[in-house]
């Protein structure tokens, strides 16, 4: 059971700077507690992907630490990985492969047994519609069949804190929506989701709390309703402080 | 997508307990073993059916057509000489471009953050990547000592010697072949190993003749090609003549796997071309 005070994501002073000498994430820290649905905004090249890339093993960490549910994600990094289930803007799977192939072989990587990982895909094929899918090719499928399969991989571990980088990018309108009803129902029974989309609307709509990042930096943080008052759209919220820091930037003058 | 309404509740029940994993992620090894040998089978003629092929055609010709116009070399028939060579070639081949090609492969298609992102230690990883190697390996190395069945040339007169030169070989250039598979950043590097280095080494290394049939300053210089040690040892394996010392040939080989297997672990744990 995953103790409620716990944070589910816990990033302190991260920094991270590739070797090109490019800082991707600058002393980025925010605190995310569990059961949380969270929201990651920013325009391209500002960070997102970076930090979900440190906090999931997929990227070193020049400065600073992650914790997930208590867990380093670099000492302990075996009980961080167990909690976190990613759903990444890019399709990386073997291609060649079919969507219950994929799913067998992530819970096989996350340790599940093979009776019960069958019973998982199965369970999560069925919830995402792909069982007539299941044993064609993954490069085979259409981009939103493949965006379901990238989702139940996330979940085939029934992980407590769910990733998903832009979940919904190409995605039919009628998927998106059936996705947003998915993912309300996941929170509502205790996950953690943390997710970046450029679709503002739909952070706006499923997220409770969320973070502006630019150029490597957190630019705002805090309830949806601090981002809202006054009538504001999270929209115009956003364009204006992303466009302030652009001018802050060609005028050399910081981000407000 | 089915919603909870229609179908039986499928949500997971929160806070549902993470697989445990102990010391060692043993179901997530077997599983990355399991998916790292599906792949040459999924290519069975690229990946067996051409290293028998080229066996069968270097022990028919070297073997039948011209061996049977040589005299003895080394004291026994050509054909029995060469069959370890090409034995050995053939294995470390197939164990180098096991691990190099699907290393290279799944940083390329990016599949290789399936694992980065899973609970799976370093070690497991090089694990299954090995051991993937060493299984393809081995199936080459059996296939192309039945074929040699055929021509009265599988000889074996030490079992467990043949053994370790073929998991100690195979295990050595399944590092190496990590090795390449990381550094490569284009699908032609892969090949650079091979082309330039395994099979010219091997062909001068005792492959073909003995020591004593080189002029006296190669025969020194062979005395420092490793691939001469690998073959004369799988040589004397099978039928029972060698050349070289065996017991240093035996030492160089585990040198070398401990060297370049702590090497491939530092890159590994450093991430060097897997994380960013």
């Amino acid at each position: 059971m995953v103790s409620m005070k716990i944070p589910a994501l816990e990033i302190d002073h991260l920094r991270k700077v590739y070797r090109s000498g490019i800082v991707a994430v600058d002393d980025v820290s925010f605190s995310i507690p569990s059961g949380e649905f969270f929201g990651f905004l920013g325009p391209n090249g500002a960070g997102k992907t970076t930090t979900i890339r440190c906090a999931t093993g997929l990227a070193t960490l020049t400065a600073g630490t992650i914790k997930t549910f208590g867990f380093d994600v670099v000492s302990d990094y075996r009980e961080a990985r167990k909690r976190i289930g990613l759903s990444p803007q890019e399709f990386n799977v073997d291609i060649f492969a079919s969507a219950r192939r994929i799913l067998d072989w992530m819970g096989g990587f996350y340790g599940m047994a093979k009776g019960d990982r069958a019973r998982r895909s199965e369970d999560l094929l069925g919830r995402f519609d792909l069982l007539p899918h299941a044993d064609k090719p993954f490069q085979a499928l259409s981009g939103g069949l493949k965006r379901r399969v990238m989702l139940a991989r996330a979940m085939i571990h029934d992980p407590d804190l769910l990733i998903l980088d832009e979940p919904t990018a190409g995605v039919d309108v009628e998927l998106r929506h059936d996705l947003w009803k998915y993912l309300q129902e996941l929170n509502r029974d205790g996950k953690t989701i943390f997710l970046t989309s450029h679709y503002i609307e739909e952070v706006e709509m499923l997220c409770s709390r969320m973070a502006i990042i630019d150029h490597g930096k957190i630019i705002a943080i805090g309830d949806k309703s601090e981002f809202l008052k006054g009538g504001r759209s999270l929209e115009q919220v956003y364009l204006n402080l992303t466009r302030r820091g652009k001018q802050g930037q060609e005028t050399g003058t910081g981000a407000a | 997508m089915k919603s909870q309404a229609k179908t039986q509740p499928s949500v997971p029940a929160p806070g549902a307990a993470a697989p445990r994993i102990d010391k060692v992620n043993w179901i997530g090894l077997k599983t990355f073993i399991h998916r790292e040998l599906q792949r040459p089978f999924r290519v069975p003629i690229q990946t067996l059916m051409t290293p028998w092929i080229m066996a069968l055609l270097y022990i028919f010709v070297f073997g039948r057509v011209i061996g049977s116009r040589i005299e003895a070399v080394g004291g026994v028939s050509y054909i029995d000489f060469v069959l370890p060579g090409i034995l050995m070639l053939n294995v470390l081949m197939a164990a180098f471009s096991h691990t190099s090609s699907s290393l290279y492969f799944q940083r390329f298609a990016r599949h290789i953050e399936e694992i980065l992102v899973a609970p799976l230690s370093h070690f497991e990883m090089i694990t299954g990547y090995v051991l993937a190697g060493v299984v393809r390996a081995s199936i080459v190395g059996a296939g192309v000592f039945f074929i040699a069945y055929f021509f009265s040339a599988a000889n074996l007169e030490h079992l467990f010697l043949a053994l370790f030169y073929i998991l100690a070989g195979s295990t050595l250039f399944s590092l190496i072949g990590l090795l390449v598979g990381l550094w490569a950043k284009q699908f032609e590097q892969l090949a650079v190993l091979g082309i330039f280095v395994i099979t010219p080494l091997s062909y001068v290394g005792g492959m073909f003749n003995t020591l004593d049939m080189l002029p006296v300053r190669l025969q020194r210089i062979t005395t420092f090609n490793p691939f001469w040690y690998f073959i004369d040892g799988m040589r004397y394996a099978l039928i029972g003549v060698h050349e070289s010392n065996l017991w240093a040939g035996a030492l160089l080989i585990v040198f070398l796997l401990v060297a370049v297997g702590m090497l491939v672990w530092r890159l590994f744990s450093i991430g060097w071309r897997l994380r960013d």
